[in-house]
């Protein structure tokens, strides 16, 4: 009895250590946020103080606002997830079910575009962009980053794709329905906890992408991980109001992971347990 | 129903590469029939459903389906419902939805989809099961909900790829009879594949026995039974199947093992043969071959003893009431009607 209460206190001290860690940062950025400056640098840090809004006040309604940036990168991400998945999806299922010509060719080349260090290619794609004059607009941006999450879902979504077995498209097509509609109605709802893992990665990545936005970006499309680095000079850092945007920046992604947590969880266990393909 | 359903395959060939799945097939349907395509395993049975149903093209050869060629029409443009051996069921719908999909698709409206989905469930004994999802279902549900699906749409043509294969020996048994019924009542033409000889047997009106990817008998299953073919379509048929023992024939007479049996069978010159001899068709007498009783395989209302006539095994069918005992020495003959001869070299009926 008491060996198996200290095993599950071993277990606990291990968990909570592991959790602080991950939490860390976070605890850190939202306690940073709520403080005064000269709150933030004091040595040794306070644990207690008084909480101010004043970090979040100036960094939403002041001066140099971050709306904008958040809006921004609102669009970036949405857009770059859309248009991601309106061709991810048909270009995935086509992976895995149609023979083509160079399909094997396809599907690595695919993968090999994975594997080429982003920094190497950031001045070829500023200078086709500056070529194009696409520079600092929206759908120079959503661009480069299709290049990137396009053959990433493709890549992940090919796989739930595949596991769907073959003879239940024979059946719809025999009950009647076009390819299309099989797509629709009988393919894409089996795969949605696929989809749903992919949009979340999809966007994540575009949301919290900073080296290419930095690049590409100017004035007018500026995303809040470029916006955020204004907070960061020679001279000194606005450790407040940077732990205030992170914090704001942080928001969506939490949503986003609470309103897909059902799905993604279902997503990533498909397939681990026999049967487990069923809903 | 927009046509009878009757089938013709003229001159069907499938090669997958240098491989011929299927190698020049041909065979009719009559509407309304029930017929089965039998073999063993990789005969090609499944590959000619699916050409059927247009789910892969042939080779060469053209597919018929009411006097219309329908070789390149597609899948869905033929009036084909089918029953998979894994039953396909779409498990993100529920088992109602699941049977309204073929109609929905159909563009029927929803006032009529209803109603038949109740009427198609009543059939196969699922109406309490509408609102559950396949994965709720066990093995026999989901196989009643698949030929639910199926026989909804009143298609001209039925097709079942082993749909009982997947069920306990007792289910199969009762499942196979309602099926025959439920075939019957609805008076469509079905083609059902299966290596089960005696489901074959049972169900079929008539039957295309497949070996290794060429039709080498089409007839009805007594006549399959009573004159099979060839040595592969014996040693497939019955249960146990037809015994196939090397003999000489000679001026109206068999030697096996050193003993004459009369046949009625004939053939001009004196050569060698292969016998067949259903183990039901022999009996005990005297003065007949001699076996030795290696094995008895007692069944209950009949047994079924393995014999040892000089180095050959045969297997002989008895009735309850006069099983010899292991080891014992017993004489054994056949009617000279039920004496098959075949052709050791081309394996066909002499
Ligand atoms: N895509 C393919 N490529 C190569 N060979 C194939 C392909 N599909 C089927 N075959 C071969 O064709 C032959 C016939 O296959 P088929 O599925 O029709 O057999 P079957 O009679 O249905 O057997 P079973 O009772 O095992 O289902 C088999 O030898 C199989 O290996
Ligand atoms: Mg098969």
């Amino acid at each position: 009895m008491t060996a198996k209460r200290l095993r599950v206190f071993a277990l606990l001290a291990i968990s909570m250590i592991f959790l602080l860690a991950w939490a860390f940062p976070i605890l850190w950025s939202v306690l940073n946020s709520l403080k005064t400056d000269s709150d933030v640098l004091a040595y040794p840090p306070k644990l207690v103080f008084a909480p101010t809004w004043e970090a979040y006040r100036d960094v939403l309604f002041g001066s140099g606002s971050i709306l904008p940036n958040l809006l921004s990168s609102v669009i970036i991400s949405v857009g770059t997830t859309i248009v991601t998945m309106l061709m991810a999806v048909p270009a995935a299922y086509a992976l895995a079910r149609l023979r083509f010509r160079g399909k094997k060719f396809a599907g690595f080349y695919v993968l090999a575009t994975q594997m080429l260090p982003p920094v190497g290619i950031i001045i070829p794609y500023f200078l086709v962009l500056r070529n194009i004059g696409w520079i600092d607009t929206y759908q120079g941006i959503i661009l480069i980053y299709l290049s990137f999450s396009l053959p990433f879902a493709i890549w992940l979504l090919v796989s739930y794709f595949e596991d769907i077995p073959f003879e239940m498209e024979e059946a719809a097509y025999l009950d009647g329905a076009s390819r299309l509609k099989t797509l629709w109605r009988i393919i894409i709802p089996q795969v949605r906890g696929g989809i749903a893992v992919t949009v979340v990665f999809v966007f994540l990545n575009a949301w919290n992408e900073f080296l290419f936005a930095v690049v590409l970006s100017g004035n007018t499309v500026r995303p809040v991980t470029v916006a955020m680095f204004n907070f960061v000079s020679v001279e000194q850092t606005l450790w407040a109001k940077l732990a205030a945007v992170s914090v704001l920046a942080m928001l969506p992604v939490v949503v986003l992971g609470v309103v897909a947590q059902k799905h993604i969880v279902k997503g990533l266990t498909v397939g681990a347990v026999k049967g487990g393909g069923r809903r | 129903m927009s046509g009878q359903g009757q089938v013709s395959f003229r001159n069907i060939v499938k090669l997958h590469g240098q491989f011929a799945a299927l190698k020049n097939v041909n065979f009719d349907i009559k509407p309304g029939e029930f017929f089965a395509l039998l073999g063993p395993s990789g005969s090609g049975k499944s590959t000619t459903l699916r050409i059927l149903a247009g789910l892969d093209a042939p080779t060469t050869g053209r597919v018929m389906i009411d006097d219309k060629d329908v070789t390149s029409t597609d899948a869905r443009d033929r009036d084909i419902a089918m029953v998979f051996q894994s039953y396909a069921l779409y498990p993100h719908m529920t088992v109602a939805e699941n049977i309204a999909f073929p109609l929905e698709m159909a563009k029927l409206p929803k006032s009529e989809i209803a109603p038949a989905v109740k009427d198609a469930a009543r059939k196969v004994k699922i109406d309490h099961l509408l609102d559950r999802k396949p994965g709720q279902l066990s093995g026999g549900q989901q196989q009643r909900c698949a030929l639910a699906r199926a026989i909804v749409r009143k298609a001209r043509l039925f097709l079942l790829d082993e749909p009982l294969s997947n069920l306990d020996a007792k289910l199969r048994l009762e499942t196979r009879a309602e099926l025959k019924k439920l075939q019957r009542s609805l008076g469509v033409t079905a083609v059902y594949v299966t290596h089960d000889q005696e489901e074959a047997m049972t169900l079929a009106d008539r039957m295309a026995v497949f070996m290794s990817g060429e039709i080498q008998q089409v007839g009805t299953p007594a006549e399959v039974f009573a004159r099979p073919n060839s040595i592969d379509i014996a040693g497939f048929i019955g249960n146990p199947p037809m015994n196939l023992v090397p003999a000489r024939y000679v001026d109206g007479d068999v030697i096996i093992a050193g003993h004459r049996l009369k046949t009625t069978a004939t053939t001009a010159v004196e050569r060698d043969v292969v016998v067949g001899l259903r183990p039901g068709a022999l009996r005990m007498t005297e003065g007949g071959l001699g076996a030795r009783v290696d094995l008895i395989e007692d069944l209950g209302d009949t047994a079924v003893l393995d014999l040892d006539c000089a180095g050959t095994m045969i297997r002989m069918r008895v009735a309850d009431g006069n099983i010899p005992g292991e080891g014992d020495t017993i004489s054994i003959t056949a009617r000279p009607q039920d004496i098959h001869l075949f052709d050791p070299a081309t394996r066909m009926r002499l």
